[in-house]
Parts: C-alpha cells; sequence; structure tokens
C-alpha cells in the first residue's frame, strides 16, 4: 500500500470517527478502548498481511506524532474537567494517587520480570521498559466510563465519581513519560543539561506554549483563525519537542493544560477540540496496531502477564481506596476497582511514542503490553462497570440490558 | 470603549503577539542551531505550526494598515523563510508541497463554486471584451517591453533576433497568467459581494483556461525559432484537448457527486474535502488531467446544478483559511530573495509595464463593453497579482528549453514575487473603494458549540 492509498484508509477512519463522536445513532458502535482498530493495524501491517508496509509506516511517523500530539493536547485541555463540571478535588487527589500505585505496581512487576529473564542489556534499558509500561497502564480511559454511562443512562453519585477519577489520572503518567525520556538524551541535540532538568524544561515548554496559546486567545477572532493560532502552537510543540527528544505528549497536555487554566475562554477552547478527538484517536491507534510486534523479546509474555496481573491487583486496591473516601463506593462492592480497569488512549498512546523514541526491545514490548492491557480491561472493565452501577441502583435493571450489555 | 481607548487596547494586542511570535521563532532559531538536520519531519512540523501562527498573527498586524491578510501572510513568509531569518529551512519549505497541493483543490473548488452561472450570463459580454483585449494587449506589449528592455536582462542580450522574439512571445504568454489564488485568497478575506469581485473572479477563472491554451500554442510555435532544427508539432495540441475536455468531464462528474453527497449526508465535510485535496488531486495527476479546471468544473457543477452552493462555499471558507494561511505563508518563504535583488531592475520595469497594460486594456475594454464606471475605474484592480499558475508555467517552459530556461525561470519568480506583493494589496484597495467589501465571519469565542 503507497502512502496516498494509506493516507485514504486513515481518512475513512477518520471519517468513521467523526461519525461515532456527533451520531447518537451510531452509539453502541465500536469499543470504549478503541482497540479493534489496533487489531486492524496489526493485520494491515508488516507483521501479517503486509499491506502497510515498514517504509511507509516510517513514512507516516510524523502524521503519528502530529496525532499524538494533538490528542494530548485535547486531553491537557480537558484534565480536571468531567463533561462540563469540574472535578472535585477529592476526585483529582484520588486519580492521581491511583495512577500512583497502579503504575508504581505494574511497573515494580515489570521490573522484577525482566531482571529474572535477563530483559535488556543495561540497567537504564530496563528501567526504561518498566516505567513505560508502568506510565502506560496507569491510566482508566475516559470513553469507557462516560460509554458505560450513556449507553445505560447511569445517574448517581457512584457514576459521578468514577468518571471524575476517569478524567484525573492522566498528569502523573505523562510526567513520568518526560522522565523516562530523560533517562537517554537524543545524542543529536548539542546541549547538556543535568538529567533533573529535561522534565523540567519538557513541562516548561509546554506550559509556555499554553500561555502563549492562551494570550493569543485573548482577542477577538475569527472562528478560522482561533482553530489557525491553536492548531499552530500545538503543531511548534510537537515538532520542537520531538526534535529535541523531548516527550511530545507531556509537552502538549502541559500546554492544553495550561491553555485551559490561563485562558477566559477555556471552556469554548474544550468545546471547540473535543469533537475532533476521536477522528485523530483512530487513525493514531491504526498505526499503533500496525507496529506491534509479538516477538519483539523474548520475555515478553511473562513481562505482559506480570503488567496485567499488578494492574488488576492494583486497581481493586484503589477501589478500596476509592471506598473509603467515598461512601457511594461501597454500594460498589469489594471488586468496585476493577470498574477502573479500562484503558485506551493514552496508554496505547504512551506506548507508541515509546516505540518510536526508543525502536527495538525497549519500545515495541511497552506498545504491546500497552495494547494487551488494554484488551484485558476492555473485556473486564466495562462489564464490572455495569454491575458495580447495577449494584448501586445507578443502572436500572431492564430485560434488554443483558443483551445490550453483551455488546459493550 | 472610546476610539482612543481601543486603538490603545489593539496596539497593546498587537505588542504581545509580536512578543509571542518572537518567542516562538527564537525557540526555532534555537532549534535550528542546536538540533542540525537530525530529525528533519520534526522540523517540518514545527515549521508548518510556526507558518500558521506568524502567518495569521502579521495578517493581524497589517490589517490597520489596510493591508490584506494575504500580505501578511506572504511577509511572515518572507521574513521566516531561509533566504531571511532563516527560521523555516528550505527542506521545510519543499516538503510541505502537500499544502499547496490541498490549497490549490480548495481555491479550484471554491473559485467555480462562487461562479453563478445567471451572472455569468449577465456579465458575458464584458468577460468577452475583458478576455480579448487584455489577453491581446498583455500578450503584444508585454512581448515588447521584454525586447526593449533586454539590456538589463543578462540572458536575453546574447541572443540572436528570431530567438530573442520567440522568448519574448513566451514571456507575453506568460504575462496574460492572472493568480486564481490571490483572488480567491482575497475574496474568502474581505466576503467581497459586487460587480467588481465577481467580474475579478470570472475572468481569472476562465483566464486559466486560455494561458494553458495560450502558452501551449506558443510553445509550439516558437520551437523552431529557438531551435532551427526542430519543427512544428500538432501533437501538443492533442495531447492539451485530451486534457481539457477529460478535466471538464471528470470535473462535471465530481460536481455532481459532491452535491448529492451534500444533499444525502452533508455532513464531516473537513474529511471530504482533504480526500478530494490529496486523494483525488494524486488521481487526477496519474491521469494527466488538470486539477485546477477539474475543481473549478466541479465547483461550478454544485454552484449551477444543485441548491448546496452555499452550503459547500461556507464549507470550503471554514477549511480554506487555516490552508490559505500557510499556502500563501510558504509561497513567501519560497520567495527568493537574494534573486529578487540581482534581478530587480528588470523585474520591477515588466512588472510595472504589466500593471500599466493591464490598467490601460481593462479601461479600454469597459468602454468597449459599455460598463459600469465602477467596472471601468476598479475592474483592473484584481488582474495584477500573479502567483503559482505563472510559476507552474514557467517551470514547463524552462523543462522544454534547457538553454536559457533556468534563467528566463529565475526572472519569472522574480517577476512574479513583485506581482505577488503588489497585487492583492491593490485588489483589496480597489474593493474597499468600490465598498464591496462586508463584514466578517463567526468569531471566537462567540462563536457556537460544535453540534453533539
Amino acid at each position: 500500500m503507497n502512502a496516498v492509498w494509506l493516507l485514504m484508509a486513515l481518512l475513512v477512519l477518520s471519517y468513521l470517527g467523526s461519525f461515532l463522536v456527533a451520531g447518537r445513532s451510531a452509539r453502541g458502535v465500536g469499543l470504549p478502548s478503541g482497540v479493534e482498530y489496533a487489531a486492524l493495524g496489526f493485520v494491515l501491517g508488516p507483521r501479517a498481511l503486509d499491506l502497510v508496509g515498514s517504509e511507509t509506516l516510517a513514512a507516516f511517523e510524523p502524521v503519528v506524532q502530529v496525532a499524538l500530539g494533538w490528542l494530548a493536547f485535547a486531553l491537557g485541555l480537558d484534565f480536571g474537567f468531567a463533561g462540563e463540571r469540574r472535578v472535585r478535588g477529592e476526585s483529582l487527589a484520588l486519580g492521581t494517587l491511583g495512577a500512583l500505585v497502579t503504575g508504581g505496581a505494574v511497573a515494580a512487576a515489570t521490573w522484577i520480570t525482566a531482571r529474572r529473564f535477563h530483559f535488556g542489556a543495561t540497567g537504564t534499558e530496563r528501567v526504561l521498559l518498566a516505567g513505560g509500561i508502568g506510565a502506560a497502564c496507569a491510566e482508566t480511559t475516559r470513553y469507557a466510563v462516560r460509554w458505560v454511562v450513556e449507553r445505560h443512562g447511569a445517574r448517581g453519585p457512584l457514576a459521578d465519581r468514577l468518571n471524575e477519577l476517569a478524567h484525573a489520572d492522566d498528569l502523573l503518567p505523562l510526567f513520568a513519560v518526560a522522565v523516562l525520556f530523560a533517562l537517554e538524551p537524543t545524542r543529536s541535540v548539542a546541549v547538556q543539561a543535568p538529567l533533573r532538568d529535561w522534565p523540567a524544561l519538557t513541562v516548561g515548554m509546554g506550559a509556555l506554549l499554553g500561555a502563549g496559546a492562551a494570550l493569543l486567545m485573548r482577542s477577538e477572532l475569527r472562528t478560522e483563525d482561533a482553530w489557525g493560532l491553536l492548531f499552530g502552537v500545538a503543531l511548534i510543540g510537537i515538532g520542537a519537542s520531538a526534535r529535541l527528544g523531548l516527550s511530545t505528549l507531556t509537552v502538549s497536555f502541559f500546554a492544553g493544560l495550561a491553555a485551559s487554566v490561563l485562558s477566559r475562554h477555556g471552556r469554548e477552547l474544550r468545546a471547540m477540540v473535543a469533537p475532533t478527538e476521536r477522528p485523530v484517536l483512530l487513525p493514531a491507534l491504526l498505526l499503533a496496531g500496525a507496529r506491534l510486534d509479538f516477538r519483539a523479546s523474548d520475555a515478553l509474555p511473562w513481562i505482559a502477564a506480570a503488567a496485567i496481573v499488578a494492574r488488576i491487583v492494583a486497581k481493586v486496591v484503589i477501589g478500596w481506596a476509592v471506598a473509603a473516601a467515598a461512601p457511594p463506593a461501597r454500594k460498589g462492592g469489594v471488586l468496585v476497582g476493577l470498574s477502573l480497569l479500562s484503558s485506551g488512549a493514552l496508554s496505547m498512546s504512551i506506548g507508541l511514542v515509546f516505540a518510536l523514541r526508543f525502536p527495538g526491545a525497549v519500545g515495541d514490548t511497552v506498545l504491546v503490553v500497552a495494547v494487551l492491557s488494554a484488551t484485558v480491561g476492555e473485556f473486564v472493565g466495562p462489564v464490572r462497570l455495569r454491575r458495580t452501577l447495577r449494584m448501586a441502583g445507578e443502572i436500572e435493571a431492564a430485560p434488554g440490558s443483558a443483551a445490550s450489555g453483551a455488546r459493550t | 470603549m472610546s476610539g482612543a481607548a481601543a486603538a490603545s487596547k489593539g496596539r497593546a494586542t498587537h505588542a504581545s503577539h509580536a512578543a509571542l511570535l518572537a518567542v516562538f521563532g527564537t525557540l526555532l532559531f534555537f532549534l535550528a542551531r542546536k538540533v542540525p538536520e537530525a530529525h528533519g519531519a520534526m522540523g517540518v512540523i514545527a515549521g508548518f505550526g510556526f507558518l500558521l501562527v506568524a502567518g495569521t498573527l502579521v495578517s493581524e498586524m497589517v490589517a490597520p494598515l489596510g493591508l490584506p491578510h494575504l500580505t501578511g501572510y506572504l511577509v511572515a513568509g518572507i521574513a521566516s523563510g531561509p533566504h531571511v531569518l532563516g527560521l523555516v529551512d528550505e527542506h521545510t519549505v519543499k516538503s510541505l508541497s502537500p499544502v499547496n497541493t490541498l490549497a490549490l483543490c480548495l481555491i479550484a473548488l471554491a473559485g467555480g463554486a462562487e461562479l453563478d452561472l445567471a451572472s455569468v450570463r449577465r456579465g458575458a459580454r464584458s468577460l468577452a471584451w475583458a478576455q480579448l483585449v487584455q489577453t491581446t494587449a498583455v500578450f503584444g506589449a508585454l512581448g515588447g517591453t521584454f525586447i526593449a528592455s533586454r539590456s538589463l536582462i543578462p540572458f536575453a542580450r546574447t541572443l540572436p533576433v528570431g530567438a530573442l522574439i520567440a522568448v519574448a512571445l513566451l514571456w507575453g504568454s506568460l504575462a496574460v497568467s492572472r493568480s486564481p489564488s490571490a483572488t480567491l485568497g482575497i475574496l474568502s478575506q474581505t466576503r467581497a459581494t459586487g460587480p467588481v469581485a465577481s467580474f475579478t473572479l470570472a475572468f481569472v477563472m476562465a483566464s486559466d483556461v486560455i494561458v494553458v491554451v495560450l502558452v501551449a500554442t506558443v510553445l509550439g510555435s516558437v520551437r523552431s525559432l529557438i531551435d532551427p532544427a526542430a519543427s512544428f508539432s500538432l501533437g501538443s495540441f492533442t495531447t492539451l484537448g485530451h486534457e481539457l475536455f477529460g478535466s471538464v468531464a471528470i470535473g462535471t462528474t465530481l460536481g455532481l457527486v459532491i452535491a448529492a453527497y451534500l444533499r444525502l449526508v452533508n455532513r464531516q465535510m473537513l474529511v471530504v474535502l482533504l480526500a478530494l485535496g490529496f486523494g483525488v488531486s494524486t488521481v487526477l495527476e496519474y491521469l494527466r488531467f488538470d486539477s485546477l479546471l477539474t475543481f473549478m468544473v466541479a465547483g461550478f457543477i454544485v454552484r449551477n446544478m444543485s441548491n448546496q452552493g452555499g452550503k459547500f462555499v461556507e464549507y470550503i471558507e471554514q477549511t480554506g483559511t487555516v490552508v490559505y494561511v500557510v499556502f500563501f505563508a510558504i509561497a513567501g518563504a519560497d520567495l527568493d530573495v537574494p534573486l529578487l535583488r540581482s534581478l530587480w531592475p528588470a523585474a520591477l520595469i515588466l512588472s510595472a509595464a504589466r500593471a500599466a497594460v493591464t490598467w490601460g486594456a481593462s479601461r479600454a475594454a469597459a468602454r468597449l463593453a459599455g460598463d459600469s464606471p465602477m467596472l471601468l475605474r476598479w475592474g483592473w484592480s484584481g488582474l495584477v497579482s500573479q502567483a503559482g499558475l505563472t510559476l507552474g508555467l514557467s517551470l514547463l517552459i524552462a523543462r522544454e528549453f534547457p538553454s536559457f530556461g533556468t534563467a528566463f525561470r529565475a526572472l519569472v519568480i522574480a517577476t512574479v514575487a513583485i506581482n505577488e506583493m503588489v497585487g492583492p494589496v491593490l485588489f483589496k484597495f480597489g474593493l474597499d473603494r468600490t465598498g464591496e467589501t462586508r463584514a466578517g465571519s463567526q468569531s471566537f469565542p462567540s462563536m457556537r458549540p460544535p453540534s453533539p
């Protein structure tokens, strides 16, 4: 498949994605994590049908970087908000704690397994692997909670709380990515700086760009010009950070966050950008899937198993913390934490940026584990979430609900 | 808010925008020095973003001076391009050429969709006279000016008389070309409606076809003057006929498909326009059809064979603005400033002569057609711009005649640079003076939120 055909295919996917966002009639189609697009990408990619070859994938690397950067920018704009509402401080703290515990547990399990199976030639490689997988597995995808809530018309304090938690756990994994990228600075950059300065530079660059975008958005602009400025600033951030070997995801996320916080028109900015998320996400997932290499290392099956088990355990523990802090969660039962097991866009995005930044065993393993974790989460998370909300009396048990639930 | 306070606030806004631009520029400057060529594609992305931001901001800064946005885009591109500040390097400019493909598709679609058959019919007499007089006068007079100013043109000094006449004819044929992109760029910004806007649009779009035919005719005719061993061939006309008729046929089909889509689905036009810009353009290039003509016909069909024209133009404008900023900023960055510096006397004479002849021919044609005083006075203002089409044709000539082609193209580039800068300013000035410009579009942050 040449570049033009792949571009057309990606546009078709983007077209479908925009229908999934906009069409109420399309609700019920697709999976919250979008993992089926990654699977499609794998089937089309060089390790299966080879319709999308390695050279074409390499040619599309800048497109992937832009897509991932834009998604992170949208995520940053939306961080701390669940729909129109601001996330409560308690949920923000719980979400961050959840990401820390989950990411930490997964990273520890991965590190132990990697050492046991002699993964990587250096300690830095093992740290990158463990940290990368930890960061990729830390989040709960916002889509999963929102989709279950929308499909089943869930209303109540527990649904709100879980929705808020899913909207509040992105900060830490993205900061972790910035730190991990600093462990191996790009050799082509003629700047010498201590390790601790690189994450600060990453966050600082994002904040500076976001503040700039907020300043630009102060004046009355034509809508088209507003789009131009926002997109332009995001592209400067993506291009500059990738060129410096910094995490594009982190820079873009903090740019979005700063723009949202500092702009008087944060609500309008979020309303502008939110509909673009899904159309950008699906092509990115397809390209992520095409890069999947299940033979990245001999230790991969063990590492994946360890990471996924650690994630499940950590989420259960987080569920207890949530139940302790928020009484409505107690109605969801002892396994309420499994409701937060779904991962998706951010998880696979982190996997993909690792695959791009650290080509080879480390990057490929992080990407594969991120996709496998999202797949497992897809089977467990929404089902458990539905049951939890039903136990809490926030979903009415309807005769047809079992059938509709089977689709989830 | 009082006028003085508003002006002060405007100055403060522009100052803060200029400061931000300097910050972004410094970042790019730092990158260019500290990370040389390591990640070419990433530099292209940052360059794209910078051109977008710089073009938008500079266009806002020049607006109080009465200059069109397009001039701001060009200035931003020139300043940040490889020949001035070097924030955007040559590799980036070349790598962004797909944006030009998309922009030309949108420009042609919008151009066709703006052409209303009824008003074209009403103005047919004006158009016919204008095309006839402009084409004849500019072709003849600019050919003559080229010969007259040969002492200022290094490569022309040594040419024998026959070859000099041939090159002058080629120059005359290129001088007839106008700029659909500049015309649409100005109309998109000003949203002008009225006789001058309609006349200019119809004239420029129709002249696209005339120029292609004229250049092909001159190319076939002058070959034997330049190369005595060459003979006259009708083969190129067969190819041209195939290209033109094929383009019209495909454009008609495409227009009907777009109209049906707008009527039946009418959603996600951004993606559809991107697919048209990249996918259909590639197919047309492969089939060797003229994409500009094809898309123009498609737009014309949507406008005149369905009731979807207004909606279609709105969609294109929403998508196009961002694309136009980068398109014109790239054109500015691509402008060869050192070349312009070395050829400016000849380029200036040729550009001035072309503008003067265009002005005179416009008045003569308007008198012959019995046009309104407004058209008689300002009808020429949109016909001075030249841009991509002229450069494309000059490349064709350069390939056909390698002995002088490179130098000839250099002079074309220098002349187009002047016309590209001056033409849009004149057109905007003309539209402002005739009162055809009108209020802008929906603005941020008062825009409506996107539909669910």
